[in-house]
């Protein structure tokens, strides 16, 4: 079981110590290296995905909603998305080098071909929703080894649209 | 049966349908009950339950999938009017509201349209008949001057002295040109000559007897607009300006007023040359007039909304006037009952639009489900928003999820409230611009009131990230809520529950629906 923040690569694994309503990290690691736990005690605030967060003795709360994998944090006044990862390790080695829609929408225009080779930031699709035109950009150097859809097809959030392998 | 405060009018109305969705046509609504009218709302098949439908007493469907068979109906909503027996309708910002022939269809319907004549909507829509039409009644346009060169001619003479008239730096292009072809940027009367060469030889065909066109090029310069309201007996007043320099590509993020870049004086002859435009239109009702401030304190028309606009609120909390309220009562044929000189001026107000984007992610739009949505409330704070929790976020419509307007006494104390108030919004399942808007509005730039409407497009990227965040507490704070069993009923499938599933009295159970 392993944690990330976004979409950012460090995994993080924690032991969690409970008592009396708390619970409080006693271990950390940070892709794979030990790392010294943070100072922080959680209790649950009682209500409505709340909770109470002491940290270096200061009082807080968070406000928590899952959906799936996805942790929905908001805290300090900020919100951030982690992952859950059941596993462990890398991810499903499926969806490592596909890239699915950000948003739902229309492919306006396509520019890649199976068997092509891109560099990272590479402008690979064009996406429209909300009546605003969205480039999909090549999360990273590679070739793209399938392309889903055609141009003016209709796609979900989440739809895998191409995938690239190192 | 007419309300009370409507008594004299020579056209009373005491039921409004509201023509639009959203925010604003949940403000319109609530206003229509606080002024003894009766409420109708309007809705599409994905807006069956949504908030502005709960708040009116009466809502009638429009049937179709697309926005051309429901909200910009315009047949199908003066027939929803009749049937319901509504006498008025308000038409809100966007969709019909700048539509003079949907002003017209209300009018010959026998309702009363509340809005500005449809030949004003009709003049101000047209840039090029609103331009004309500002020149002649002496209010400040951006300088410009055609110029006819004739093949073979001395151009240079005439382009200078044109050019003297119109001032540098100034932009020349050729009428005939476009797409940036044969436009050129003239920083001073030195460099005339090789920059009207240059532009000749990109647009070669369309210099050779064409026309050049010289106009003032105004460089970081400042989105300032004055609020107006009319009556249709020549009472007119200006309601002070909002600084709108805050945008994102030409969509505004914050409003506030008073603005930080003009003083008395100026807003004095600003609000005078919005009262100029108004008048020249003949125009009833609440309006805005856009000027663009130059840095050199010179300021120029730009266009006129005839509408209520989004960033309304931040005059209403300073000059204590309810827009939509004065709109009724000039709608109903009634006097303005203010004078120049009782509009006050009180405190700094802000507004900061919500939008459902991920700036992390180049500003695309973000869908999903507001599982969590707790607005920040408080002592000169105010949310106007369209959504509440549990709501779906589509493509459907605009991204635009809520307007945060905070007011202070001062600017410097207005920033804070805001900061804190952002702080504490709570909006999750859906990507916001909340943390963005909190970056943006800590930028030195935006402090010290020296932004002009390039800000955000060209501030790299760094200044405006955020502080990063502190990953090891997060994930200890995520994994100790996992273990309390925070967060376990927005299943990912809408499947399977874990044996944390909550309690009868959790309230994730009674949101919980088909979370995609």
């Amino acid at each position: 079981m392993e944690w990330s923040v976004s979409d950012d690569n460090s995994r993080y694994k924690v032991t969690l110590e409970e008592g009396e309503g708390e619970v409080r990290a006693s271990s950390m690691t940070k892709d794979g290296s030990e790392i010294p736990p943070p100072r922080v005690v959680v209790s649950d605030a009682g209500k409505l995905g709340r909770l109470l967060v002491e940290s270096d003795g200061n009082h807080g709360f968070a406000h928590v909603v899952r959906f799936g994998d996805e942790w929905w944090v908001h805290i300090d006044g900020r919100t951030h998305v982690l992952k859950f990862h059941e596993q462990g390790g890398s991810g499903s080695a499926a969806s490592e080098g596909s890239l699915a829609a950000p948003m739902p929408g229309t492919i306006l225009e396509l520019m890649v071909k199976e068997g092509q080779r891109v560099r990272e930031g590479q402008p690979l699709m064009v996406l429209e929703a909300m009546k605003m035109e969205h480039r999909i950009l090549a999360p990273r150097a590679g070739e793209v080894t399938k392309v889903n859809y055609e141009q003016g097809d209709r796609v979900d959030m989440g739809s895998v649209l191409v995938e690239i392998s190192e | 049966m007419n309300p009370g405060w409507m008594e004299g009018s020579p056209t009373p109305f005491s039921k409004v349908l509201v023509a639009n969705r959203g925010e604003i046509a949940v403000r319109v609504l609530r206003a229509a009950r606080e002024s003894g009218l009766a409420g109708v709302a309007l809705y599409s098949d994905s807006d069956e339950s949504s908030l502005h439908v709960e708040v009116a007493e009466e809502a009638v469907h429009l049937e179709g999938d697309s926005l051309d068979q429901t909200y910009l109906n315009a047949e199908a909503i003066i027939e929803a009017a009749r049937e319901c027996g509504a006498d008025a309708i308000h038409p809100g910002y966007g969709f019909l509201s700048e539509r003079a022939d949907f002003a017209r269809a209300v009018e010959s319907a026998g309702l009363v349209w509340i809005g500005p004549p449809a030949e004003a909507i009709e003049t101000m829509g047209d840039k090029i008949s609103a331009r004309t039409l500002m020149i002649e009644s002496g209010v400040p346009v951006i300088p410009g001057e055609e110029i006819a060169v004739e093949d073979g001619a001395n151009h240079l003479g005439a382009l200078a002295t044109s050019a003297a008239r119109v001032g540098y730096p100034l932009l020349l292009k050729a009428s005939a040109g476009g797409g940036g072809k044969g436009m050129r940027a003239v920083s001073e009367p030195k460099s005339l000559r090789s920059e009207f060469e240059a532009a000749a030889r990109e647009a070669s065909a369309a210099f050779g007897d064409g026309t050049v066109y010289i106009e003032r090029l105004l460089t970081k310069a400042k989105h300032v607009e004055i609020q107006i309201l009319c009556d249709s007996h020549g009472g007119a007043v200006h309601l002070n300006e909002r600084d709108c320099s805050l945008q994102r590509r030409f969509q505004k993020v914050i409003e506030e007023a008073p603005s930080p870049a003009i003083n008395q004086m100026t807003r004095e002859e600003m609000g005078a040359a919005a009262i100029t435009a108004a008048k020249a239109v003949d125009y009833v009702g609440a309006g805005t007039v856009e000027f663009l401030l130059a840095s050199n304190g010179q300021f120029f028309f730009l266009e006129m909304n005839t509408r209520i606009q989004v960033e309304h609120p931040v005059t209403e909390m300073t000059t204590g006037i309810d827009l939509v309220q004065k709109q009724f009562e000039v709608a109903a044929g009634l006097m303005l009952g203010l004078e120049q000189h009782e509009v006050r001026q009180s405190g700094h107000a802000i507004e900061a639009r919500i939008y459902a984007e991920d700036p992390n992610g180049g500003f695309l739009p973000s869908t999903g489900t507001l599982a969590m949505w707790r607005p920040p409330s408080g002592p000169g704070i105010r949310v106007d928003s369209g959504n509440r929790e549990g709501d779906e976020v589509t493509i459907d419509f605009d991204p635009m999820l809520a307007k945060l307007i905070v007011h202070a006494p001062t600017r410097e104390a207005a920033i804070r409230r805001l900061d804190i108030a952002l702080s504490d919004f709570v909006a999750l399942g859906v990507r916001t611009n909340i943390d963005f808007l909190r970056n943006a509005i800590s930028h030195r730039a935006f402090h010290e009131g020296i932004i002009d409407t390039d800000f955000l497009d060209e501030t790299p990227w760094e200044e405006l990230a955020g502080p990063l965040p502190d990953e090891a507490k997060l994930v200890a704070v995520t994994a100790s809520a996992r273990r309390l069993g925070l967060g376990t009923a927005h299943s990912g499938t809408g499947e399977a529950v874990d044996e944390h599933s909550g309690h009868p009295g959790d309230p994730f159970r009674t949101l919980r629906r088909a979370f995609p």
